[in-house]
């Protein structure tokens, strides 16, 4: 009989205390700095085109072989008159978000810091009602950077 | 054959249709309340919210409940018994509902005054039993039919303590009729020199509303729902409104019987404002209660459950039984008796915690730790195993 | 119908067959098993697995040693620390990495919380099982939230880490990693003292769990149970003191053993096992010191010379192993996985057998198994 009452008293302690539950869609929980979602390109705004060159590494790096990586020679390079230093750069990009498990790998293998995990509300929350939709392309993929609403943390 | 109904005079039978509306309507609120107050209050024990959606502070939640199990579709399994699974719903929900005849809300408030009130709730209130073996005998789902045949052995089991527990009641207040009864309680409620029958009354409730700690026919994580597995929309919310309706009609027999319903205290002094809010706010308490215990306790096994109801409750209320009898037969002074009674009472109840904390056993020493140097060495096998 | 039935009574019974899963609420996950019973008492169980299985392994040998860490979070998806570290390891050993020792304190820590977090939702879980309305799954879930929230701040995500690199860690633990560490600690001792009160004495749980699902110590270990389950029969083995990895032979703790072998004994022990946890984690914060995370050559390419290892550690569920054979590349030649759900779960027959079907759901949830684990 002790040990029923006891527990009843800690149910009851429990009642006065304060809710620890939110209301998801209306509150969110601020995320942490590092909080990883999905891949997504950032964009270099000094020369207004993405970091990234296609170079392959993230594609080759990755897990589940959620990326596809097509380069191009970059028409804005100083040989071709323009003003960019990267003789090579992304001509076309998808990530299967479907199959991206979030590993973190594609970012650490970058050598020009030029893709970051999504670290905002915006991110996680990527539901869509035909799987195909899932796959990202490269508007999409620089999209949130380009617009600034992202500053993915990465590892130093 | 005129009828007297709040004071006009009606036709018996409009009277019996316009109290059976009454009965039905007033129901079907006052369950919605209680599932919305259940899980409000439950929410709370844990740490929740509970529903907030849907109204005001989630108060419609039970109306779009309701609306959704009306709309969706009534399924039946394809090797269901067709008559026994439509009808078993029936069979449980109307004797719930023909349980409210006799309960007294306030002074004149109940739809019928019944010489023999409690007899009478007790002998329809166990006839639901056939709906639930119905239920899980016409599913042909072996769940179900497990959980039909807990429901049945568990009703059974404590119909009896609690009708020996009335009935000891019954004897202190000299009459059967619930009216009487609360009407008697003017100045002291019964649970005062009965304190052993409230206590089994309350357990033995439980069982009857396969609450917990004594939800086995229901238990989700055994048998999954147990009758209810393959019921879905309206039957199954009938069900539900049943088991709904019969908490709160025990909770409302609870609070006349032992708790002074609406008489004590002041009751008949401070008029019929007064009497519903003492009705409202005993079954109130008695109902929190419940969910308190449902909130906080495991689950019994179908053994112990049976063990606890014919070695402990059922003797003891007998023996309850036995020495209210020894005392009013001889018919000492009131004074006296009352003191007897309570006395008895009390020591039964004492009785009842003793056996309770013997049979489970003293606490488990805590594990045992070993420190740094009492493992420095991997235990052979040998040692360790033989 | 054909067959030939001979009436030696008038009457003939006959045991029921339950089908209990694999969509069942408290087979946790997708177990399955068929009772044989006999009004309320089972006959005979036969469990079946293998509906998660996923080819864990076989995945693991195409992928190079860091792809294949987010693997072992997807194994054991409840101590994905743990799981993680035992790979590692394994590939350190291979490699004969020099590990810094603020990462191995780290480890140390996070494996440790992680310890907390899985045995909270054992207890939640259990709670269920033994027919607790919600209450214990919804106080272990709050503390289980508040260490995930955590593990979250350091590694960015809430359940699949990918945290440890063969060689130390990922990136180093943000800077408010102390104070954090302590917040969370309060809060967990107040929610196993929660849970304790809930559950420990109350005098139903003790009626459900008391000399239910007994296994003897000479049973357990022929069974190849490992962690709670074993210790809870008698055997005090508990890999962390027996043959100490990271730092476990500087911090002083005690190797928690029940005495009866049952089902009480196994949530007992994993609840003393929590306050134990949280006493590593003390010590470990004190002796945390500033320092590298990585060493300080590490090959952009691991690759490991050629050979082979078993390395074990003692996971919340008992002895997680990696059986690792390399040819030389950057991947392993042959991985295997020594699951310690895998062999706890082989005795639920033998516990089983002869008791009521409501422990047959009591004893499975004493075992805290986790079926990724156990089909990997």
């Amino acid at each position: 009989m002790r040990g029923l009452l006891k527990s009843m008293g800690v149910t009851l302690s429990v009642f006065a205390r304060k809710p620890v539950t939110r209301q998801y869609p209306e509150t969110h929980r601020p995320l942490p700095e590092r909080d990883r979602a999905f891949p997504l390109l950032l964009w270099d705004e000094n020369l207004d085109e993405p970091f990234c060159t296609g170079c392959h590494a993230c594609e080759r790096a990755c897990p589940v072989e959620c990326m596809t990586v097509l380069m191009k020679d970059n028409p804005a390079h100083r040989s071709q008159g323009g003003t960019s230093t990267r003789r090579k750069i992304i001509d076309k990009f998808w990530i299967d978000y479907g199959r991206c498990m979030r590993c973190n790998i594609c970012v650490e293998v970058c050598n020009f810091d030029a893709i970051g995990m999504n670290n905002t509300w915006q991110g996680h929350e990527q539901s869509v009602y035909d799987r195909a939709d899932l796959i990202q392309d490269l508007p999409q993929l620089l999209a949130e950077h380009k617009a600034g609403d992202v500053k993915p943390w990465i590892a130093p | 054959m005129n009828h007297d109904l709040f004071g006009f005079e009606i036709n018996v039978w409009a009277d019996a249709a316009a109290r059976l509306g009454l009965i039905v309507s007033l129901m079907t609120v006052v369950v919605m309340g209680l599932i919305y107050g259940e899980r409000k209050v439950i929410a709370r024990f844990q740490q929740r919210l509970g529903p907030t959606r849907t109204g005001p502070a989630g108060l419609l939640q039970s109306v779009a409940d309701a609306l959704k199990l009306v709309a969706k579709e009534d399924v039946r399994p394809k090797s269901a018994d067709p008559w026994v699974f439509e009808l078993a719903p029936y069979f449980v929900f109307v004797p719930i509902f023909l349980m409210f005849v006799a309960v007294p809300f306030a002074f004149h408030w109940e739809i019928r005054v019944l010489e023999l009130g409690i007899f009478y709730v007790l002998a329809v209130s166990s006839v639901n039993i056939v709906g639930w073996v119905m239920a899980g005998w016409g599913s042909d789902n072996r769940y179900a039919m497990l959980g039909a045949l807990r429901a049945a052995a568990q009703a059974i089991s404590y119909e009896l303590p609690l009708v020996m527990s009335l009935i000891a009641v019954g004897m202190v207040a000299d009459s059967f009729n619930l009216t009487d009864i609360v009407r008697g309680q003017g100045q002291v409620p019964n649970i005062v020199w009965q304190p052993l029958p409230f206590f089994i009354f309350f357990v033995a409730m439980l069982a009857e509303l396969n609450r917990t700690p004594f939800d086995i026919p229901v238990g989700e994580s055994e048998v999954v729902g147990g009758p209810f597995v393959e019921y879905s929309g309206i039957r199954w919310s009938m069900f539900f409104l049943a088991e709904y309706a019969a908490l709160f009609i025990l909770a409302l027999l609870g609070a006349a019987i032992f708790l002074g319903g609406w008489a004590w205290p002041l009751g008949e002094e401070w008029g019929l404002p007064w009497q519903l809010a003492l009705t409202a706010i005993k079954a109130g308490a008695i109902i929190f209660a419940i969910f308190w215990v449902r909130v906080t306790l495991p689950r019994l096994r179908i053994d112990q459950l049976m063990a606890f109801s014919w070695k402990v409750l059922l003797p003891i209320s007998f023996v309850q039984v036995l020495a209210n009898g020894l005392v009013l037969v001889y018919e000492p002074p009131q004074h006296i008796a009352d003191i007897l009674l309570a006395a008895i009472s009390g020591a039964g109840l004492v009785l009842v915690v003793m056996i309770m904390n013997r049979s489970v056993g003293k606490p488990r020493p805590r594990p045992v730790l070993t420190n740094r140097a009492a493992a420095a060495t991997p235990p052979a096998r040998s040692e360790a195993a033989r | 119908m054909t067959a030939p039935f001979t009436h030696e009574h008038e009457f003939e019974t006959q045991d029921l067959m339950i089908n209990m899963g694999p969509q069942h609420p408290s087979t946790h996950g997708v177990f399955r098993m068929v009772l044989q019973i006999d009004g309320e008492v089972v006959r005979d169980v036969i469990p079946y697995i293998g509906y998660m299985h996923r080819g864990g392994e076989k995945l693991a040998e195409t992928m190079d040693f860091r792809q294949g860490i987010g693997w072992m979070d997807r194994t054991e998806y409840l101590a994905q620390h743990n799981a993680e570290l035992s790979y590692v390891m394994a590939v350190e050993a291979l490699a004969e990495l020099e590990v810094p020792e603020r990462a191995q304190w780290i480890r140390m820590i996070l494996c440790e919380l992680n310890r907390l977090s899985s045995h909270f939702m054992f207890t939640g879980a259990f709670g269920t099982d033994a027919g607790v309305f919600g209450t214990a799954f919804v106080y272990s879930f709050r503390e289980r939230e508040v260490i995930l929230d955590l593990f979250e701040e350091i590694s960015g995500d809430r359940l699949m880490y990918a945290y440890f690199r063969p060689g130390g860690l990922a990136w180093d633990v943000p800077a408010n990693f102390e104070r954090r560490v302590a917040e969370v600690l309060k809060s967990t001792k107040q929610g196993i003292k929660d849970m304790d009160g809930l559950l420990t004495e109350n005098e139903i749980f003790r009626a459900r769990t008391v000399d239910v699902g007994t296994i003897s110590a000479a049973d357990a270990i022929d069974w190849g149970c490992t962690g709670p389950v074993l210790r809870a029969s008698g055997v005090p083995l508990d890999l962390r003191r027996t043959e100490p990895y990271l730092y476990y032979d500087q911090v002083d703790f005690d190797v928690v053993t029940g005495t009866n072998g049952d089902v009480y004994d196994r949530f007992v022990v994993r609840v003393e096992e929590m306050r134990q946890s949280v006493r590593i984690i003390e010590q470990c914060m004190e002796r945390l010191r500033p320092g590298p995370f990585l060493p300080d050559r590490l090959p952009r390419m691991l690759r490991t010379p050629p050979g082979e290892i078993y390395l074990r550690t003692e996971a919340p569920r008992g002895e997680y192993g990696i059986y690792m054979v390399s040819r030389g590349g950057n991947r392993p030649y042959r991985l295997k996985i020594r699951s310690s759900c895998f062999a706890n779960l082989q005795a639920l027959r033998d516990m089983t057998i002869g008791s009521y079907v409501a422990d047959a759901v009591v004893i499975l949830g004493s075992l805290d198994i986790v079926l990724c684990e156990v089909d990997r």
